[in-house]
This record gives C-alpha cells, sequence and structure tokens, in this order.
C-alpha cells in the first residue's frame, strides 16, 4: 500500500493492539448498521483507526491517525459547520504536537508533547470543551464511533509510547501529568452531563469523564511503574484498558440509541421526551442496561473498572510522601463526587426521557426503530453481560498485555465477584417476598396517591398536566446551585474561558497582523526585506567577531 | 604597491562618499549629478584596477561603466525629468538627519561583517569589500526612505555600482558576471522607464503615494 519510499507501512499484531481492535470491531459494525454502512467516509475513518492501532511504525501510525482525523472531521462536517472548524483546529493542535514527538529521542520532552497533543483528541481536560460540541454533531453511528473509538485510539498513542516506546526515560511525574488531566476531565465531564439536557451532549461529556478515568489509571500505572511497584501497575492497567473496553461497548449503544430517539421523535433535548420505555421497549430495555454502565452501578459492566481504578487509588495513597498521600486521598474524593455526578446523569438520562408521561405529541407517538440499528445495539448489549457478570474472566484474557506494558507487573485479582454478589441478593430478595407473604399485613387502607412526582393537576386537566412533570433541568438544579455555578461561570466551560478563548484572542492578533503585511506598499515591504537583511548581516557580524 | 592600494581606497572611498551624499540630497538634479560622479569615478577604479592587476576585461568593464552608466543613464535621468516636468524636489519618507544616522550605522554593519569573517584575504581586498558593501546598502536604504519613483531608481543604481566595485576589487573575478549585472541595470532602466510612462499616463505624477493609496482602496 502507501508509506515511506522504501520502508512501506508496518503494521504488527501484539496484544495491546489486538485489544484495541477487539474493541473497535462490535462498535464498527453497530455503527455500520445504524445507517452508515453505505458511506465510503465512514470506513475511512474505521480504516484510519485500525491503521493507527496496529501501526509498528511512526510514519503509519501518523497516517493512520490523521486518516482518522480527516475523515470524521469530514463526517462531522455533514452534521454542522462550526464544530467541525473547531474540530479540525483541534485536529490540526494534535497533528502539530504528535508529529515531532513520535520522531523525537525518548525523552520527558516526547512524552508531554505525546499526552498534548493525543489528549487533545481524547478529551481530556483542558483541551476537552470542543468534544462536547464536536460528538453530537455527525449522525448517530458516527457519534457512536468517535466517542467509543476514536478516543480509545489516542488513549492507545498514549499506552504504546508512555508504556513501551518511551519507557527508557520514564520518570514517576509522568504519571502524576495524565492523573492531573485526567482527574480534571472526570469532573468536569460528570458535572456537564449531570447539567446538560440535550441526550448527546450528555453523552459526550460523559465520554470526556470515561477518558479521564481511563488516563487516572494509566497515571496511576505509570507513575507506580516508574517507581517499580509491581502491584500497583497491573492494577492502574487493569482497570484502565477494563474501562476503555466497557466504554467502547455502552457509549457506542448509548449514542445509536439517542439517535433513533431523534430518529422517531423529532428531539434528542429531554424535557421534550418522556415515556418511552412504553412505546420504544426493546430500545430502552438496552438503553438502560448501558446507562447502567454508564453510572457504573454494580451488576453493570461499568462498575469492575471503576472498582479497580477506585483501588488503586487507594493503593497509591498509601505509598509516597505526604504531598503524595493527601494528593490521592483527595483524587479519592472527587472520584467518588464524580461517580455520584455519572449516577446522577444516568438517572436523568433514564428517568426524565423514558419514565414517567410523554411530554410532547411525538414522544407519545414514538414507534420502535428499524431492525437493523436495534440489532446492532443488541450485539454491543450482548457482549456487555459477560463484562458484567464475569469481568475476572475478561481479565485473565488481557493479562498478556499487561504482561506486553509492563513486564514486571504482577497479576492484581480482582476482588469483586458479580456472580455470587447476584446469587446472595436473589437469596435475600426471594426470602424478602416470603416473609412478606407469609406474614404481611392482609387488608386495605386509604391513602393519598403518590403522584407519580406530577405537580397538583389544574381542574381542567383532572388526569395531570404532563409538563408539571419534572424536567432535566429542573432535576439538575440543586447540582447547579450547589457546585455548577461555581465551577461553570455562565453555564460556560472553564476551558472555554481560560483555553479557547486567549486562543482566538491571539489567532485574532496574528490575522490583523498578516493582513497588514499583505497591504503594505511596495516601500514597507522593501524595507522589510531590507531590516531582514541587515539584522541577517548584524547577526553574522557579532557571531563571526566573537 | 602601496600607491595601488592607496588610490584605489582613495577611489572606493569617494564612491562611498557619493552614495553618503545621495541619501542627503533633497534635489533630484543634484542626486542624478552625484549619481553621474560615482559612476565616473566607478569607470576609473575599474581602470585603475585593470592596470594594477594587468586584466585586459577590467578596461572593458570601466568602458562600459564609462558609457552606460556615466553618461547613457545619467543624460536619459534628466531627459526624463525635464520630459515630465517632474516635481525637482525629492520627497522623503523620513528625515534626512535620521536616514543619514542610519546610514553611518550601516557603514558599521558592514565593516563589522567583512572585517572579522575574511581574516586570512589580503587587506586591500577586505577594506574595498567592506566599502562595496557599505555602498550597497546605502543604496538600499535610499531606495527604503524616497518616496519618489525616480529616487528609488537612483538609488537602485547606486547599489549596483556598490556591486560592480566589489567585483573589480577582486582578483580573478570573471568577466561574465560584470556584463551579466550592466546587462541587467540597462534592462532595469528600460523596465522601470516604461513603468514609469504608464504611471505617468494614469496618475499624471511619478508619486508613489498616489498609488498606494488606490492599492488600500483597491483591496
Amino acid at each position: 500500500m502507501f508509506g515511506l519510499p522504501g520502508a512501506g507501512m508496518q503494521v504488527r499484531l501484539d496484544p495491546l493492539s489486538v485489544l484495541f481492535l477487539v474493541l473497535l470491531a462490535p462498535q464498527m459494525v453497530a455503527g455500520a448498521l445504524a445507517g452508515e454502512a453505505r458511506s465510503p467516509t465512514y470506513w475511512l475513518f474505521a480504516l484510519g483507526m485500525v491503521l493507527a492501532v496496529v501501526a509498528a511504525s511512526a510514519f503509519t501510525l501518523i497516517f493512520g491517525f490523521e486518516l482518522m482525523s480527516a475523515a470524521s472531521w469530514l463526517l462531522v462536517l455533514k452534521g454542522d459547520q462550526k464544530p467541525a472548524t473547531l474540530y479540525v483546529g483541534i485536529a490540526i493542535f494534535s497533528a502539530a504536537c504528535l508529529v515531532p514527538a513520535l520522531f523525537l529521542p525518548a525523552s520527558s520532552l516526547a512524552f508531554v508533547l505525546i499526552v498534548l497533543g493525543a489528549g487533545a483528541k481524547a478529551g481530556l481536560a483542558p483541551l476537552h470543551s470542543w468534544l462536547p460540541k464536536a460528538h453530537p454533531a455527525p449522525p448517530a453511528g458516527v457519534s457512536a464511533l468517535m466517542s467509543g473509538g476514536m478516543i480509545k485510539v489516542a488513549l492507545s498513542v498514549i499506552i504504546r509510547e508512555g508504556f513501551m516506546t518511551l519507557s527508557a526515560a520514564q520518570q514517576p511525574w509522568w504519571g502524576g501529568v495524565l492523573i492531573a488531566a485526567g482527574v480534571a476531565s472526570v469532573f468536569i465531564g460528570a458535572l456537564r452531563a449531570m447539567l446538560e439536557t440535550e441526550m448527546k451532549v450528555l453523552l459526550a461529556c460523559s465520554t470526556v469523564e470515561h477518558a479521564g478515568l481511563i488516563a487516572v489509571g494509566l497515571g496511576l500505572a505509570l507513575r507506580a511503574k516508574a517507581m517499580g511497584d509491581a502491584n500497583l501497575t497491573a492494577l492502574g492497567l487493569e482497570g484502565a484498558l477494563l474501562c476503555a473496553l466497557a466504554h467502547a461497548l455502552y457509549k457506542p449503544l448509548l449514542f445509536i440509541g439517542a439517535g433513533e430517539v431523534k430518529h422517531a421523535t423529532g428531539t434528542a433535548s429531554l424535557d421534550w421526551l418522556g415515556g418511552l420505555m412504553r412505546s420504544m421497549p426493546r430500545l430502552s430495555g438496552l438503553m438502560l442496561l448501558a446507562a447502567s454502565g454508564m453510572a457504573a452501578l454494580p451488576l453493570g459492566p461499568g462498575f469492575a473498572p471503576e472498582f479497580l481504578i477506585l483501588h488503586a487509588a487507594l493503593a497509591a495513597a498509601g505509598t509516597g510522601g505526604i504531598v503524595a498521600r493527601i494528593g490521592f486521598s483527595a483524587l479519592l474524593a472527587v472520584l467518588g463526587l464524580s461517580a455520584a455526578l455519572a449516577l446522577g446523569a444516568a438517572v436523568k438520562l433514564m428517568g426524565v426521557g423514558f419514565l414517567g408521561r410523554p411530554r410532547s405529541l411525538q414522544a407519545a407517538a414514538a414507534e420502535e426503530p428499524r431492525g437493523l440499528a436495534l440489532a446492532g445495539m443488541a450485539l454491543l448489549g450482548g457482549l456487555m453481560v459477560p463484562l458484567a457478570l464475569v469481568p475476572a474472566e475478561i481479565l485473565r484474557l488481557m493479562a498478556p498485555v499487561v504482561r506486553e506494558l509492563a513486564p514486571n507487573a504482577g497479576y492484581a485479582p480482582l476482588g469483586y465477584a458479580p456472580l455470587p454478589l447476584l446469587g446472595l441478593g436473589l437469596v435475600v430478595a426471594v426470602a424478602a417476598g416470603f416473609v412478606l407473604h407469609r406474614f404481611g399485613v392482609r387488608g386495605t387502607r386509604a391513602a393519598p396517591g403518590w403522584m407519580c412526582g406530577f405537580g397538583q393537576p389544574p381542574v381542567w386537566l383532572p388526569f395531570g398536566d404532563p409538563a408539571t412533570q419534572p424536567t432535566a433541568t429542573g432535576l439538575a438544579e440543586p447540582v447547579a446551585r450547589a457546585i455548577g455555578r461555581g465551577v461553570l461561570p455562565g453555564g460556560a466551560d472553564p476551558a472555554e474561558l481560560f483555553v479557547l478563548a486567549p486562543l482566538y484572542r491571539v489567532h485574532l492578533k496574528g490575522v490583523r497582523l498578516a493582513e497588514k503585511l499583505r497591504r503594505a506598499t511596495i516601500r514597507e515591504r522593501l524595507a522589510f526585506i531590507f531590516s531582514a537583511l541587515v539584522l541577517f548581516l548584524l547577526t553574522l557580524g557579532l557571531l563571526g567577531g566573537g | 604597491m602601496s600607491l595601488t592600494f592607496s588610490l584605489a581606497h582613495l577611489m572606493g572611498g569617494v564612491i562611498l562618499l557619493a552614495a553618503f551624499s545621495l541619501l542627503s540630497q533633497r534635489r533630484l538634479a543634484a542626486m542624478i549629478t552625484l549619481y553621474q560622479v560615482q559612476a565616473l569615478v566607478l569607470s576609473a577604479a575599474a581602470f585603475w584596477q585593470g592596470y594594477a592587476q594587468g586584466e585586459a576585461n577590467l578596461y572593458l568593464t570601466g568602458l562600459i561603466t564609462l558609457i552606460i552608466k556615466a553618461l547613457i543613464l545619467p543624460l536619459s535621468l534628466r531627459e526624463i525629468v525635464l520630459r515630465f516636468n517632474l516635481m525637482r524636489a525629492v520627497e522623503t519618507a523620513m528625515p534626512v538627519a535620521v536616514s543619514m544616522v542610519l546610514g553611518v550605522a550601516l557603514i558599521g554593519v558592514a565593516v563589522l561583517v567583512v572585517l572579522p569573517t575574511t581574516p586570512g584575504n589580503i587587506s586591500l581586498t577586505r577594506e574595498d569589500l567592506a566599502i562595496a558593501l557599505s555602498v550597497v546598502l546605502l543604496g538600499l536604504l535610499m531606495m527604503t526612505t524616497r518616496r519618489g519613483a525616480l529616487a528609488q531608481i537612483i538609488g537602485f543604481l547606486s547599489t549596483e555600482n556598490g556591486l560592480v566595485l566589489a567585483a573589480i576589487g577582486m582578483p580573478g573575478m570573471p568577466f561574465v558576471a560584470e556584463f551579466s549585472v550592466a546587462l541587467l541595470v540597462l534592462l532595469a532602466f528600460l523596465v522601470v522607464g516604461v513603468f514609469l510612462f504608464r504611471i505617468r499616463e494614469h496618475f499624471d505624477s511619478l508619486d508613489l503615494s498616489g498609488l498606494e493609496q488606490i492599492e488600500r482602496r483597491g483591496r
């Protein structure tokens, strides 16, 4: 195929690339089934991701990565123009960081550039504010692959470079950088997911959170590896990789589901939905399963990875000096807060969007989606079941990857067994049912009706006005009052205020300068060239004399 | 031998002095005269170098310089001034005093560049080269600090004189280079002459500030 003259393209299949191929395949199939199968750009996008994952040379990696960026830009452009422009700016920035970094010798500079370049693509704070804008723009199948696949490819670049290529120069603070970026994205992503009312934007914010979570796991492992702590390395890596795997299943499912809801009702805004559980039962069931993963509920697919990452953070809090201990304890607190916020976001998604009564006629008249899209979602949902029930077996399958990344790492057993937990829960439930049935009080009693969260019905609508149900905005209001307004001034992401806005001003200044140069008169241009010549001569004279 | 040195230096100095006074002149006629003096001295320097180095080529260079630069060009420049009835005063973009200070600084730069970078060569060539570079830089400075088209052309021609001065000072410089440089100047002169006609047709003036205004408005 293509490639550098004489060198060609080099690919390899080692455990890490196999893991990421396994992680990409189901969502590519599901995305294609969701209506993208005939789009050549979609397959180009998929090809770029595969190339970037299996690349064995820097050129192949960059080729695949940029193919992925360019194709996804075209796909975002199909949806909306403004986020596409922001997106292409970020893509150029990440290329500008990655290209030199891949050809630098192993050093801290190379690692920082890699984290900047791939981190911007993965939506790590503070370069994440493009993601909630660009990911919801394209059609659902593409959003699914961008959210579930593209950020994983970017993270795989960080993994491959940080753990393998640059391991000769590794420093403990590299892990610290990843942890700091990760925890910031976890917090801001979870908070924004809690506050958003648009389904796809909510999911994109949650993607920022999970990318951050994976980065925290990777950072813990990288720091432990540099400090020679074999157990902690394994724990952090297992958590991060399992989280990537789980997120690659439930997030595409949620995105495709949101797309189908939008297709059926004409809107993805939670404030106009409701009651979908009744009109789209199969889709809603799959969404519920995936949302349990997004919220990291026990017995769901998202619990085991978060459990491992929290364990790793706990273990790290017991090592190092006083500053590290305090820092890791604070990390635990932030992770806990964010887990609660993520749970709130999932509850809002399901409770407002799928339960209750329809808030609009379109939501009331929604129909089950086409069979193909549902089949893709069912594929992802089916793959989630083993992840939810036997995570320990999957971790054992992933052991070669961990050994490849950290040869001296031990195997950290998972202290969480869902099957016995499930059995125990069943026993308790059966016993409780029996007790209730046997010893419960018989007879009836009059009590005021539970209004299902409705307000007092107005006299002209005796069965209640669906518009009086709690909305997504209302549900988020307590969180918004408690922390949202402080962290997100005016509802805007702090990254937009402190990163994008200054960049925009610099850009404006540059454009003005360029325009001034372009408008220069003949004499000014002559003077410009002349002063450049004099400067050159002066440098030559001073350096040559010295 | 010492007479060779001192005479060559003297002529180089006179050329530099002419370039410097070009910078300070406000009147077009005086500028053309100064340019003529510069070209005359340059041709004399070429003859002297030809005699000193025993190179017949340099006599030819001197002849070309004498005929084209010291006679034809100043005459036709005067003709242009008369034909177009140009403003005889030259408009400057910055005060003359400032441009002269800059000129002195440029001579300093030239000396700073040439003297340390060529330590192995004989002193004649080195100092000649410094003078020639100064003349080139002063001509460029004049092109940037004058608004009138004709004054800029004179600055360009003075720059070219500096190049030829450097070329004749170098023993073993091939004749072709000088010939082509002279031709280039002639061509440039022709092109610029045509250009001047066009500007004149459109704006009734050779002042380039009108052109700059059009440029600003057009974009």
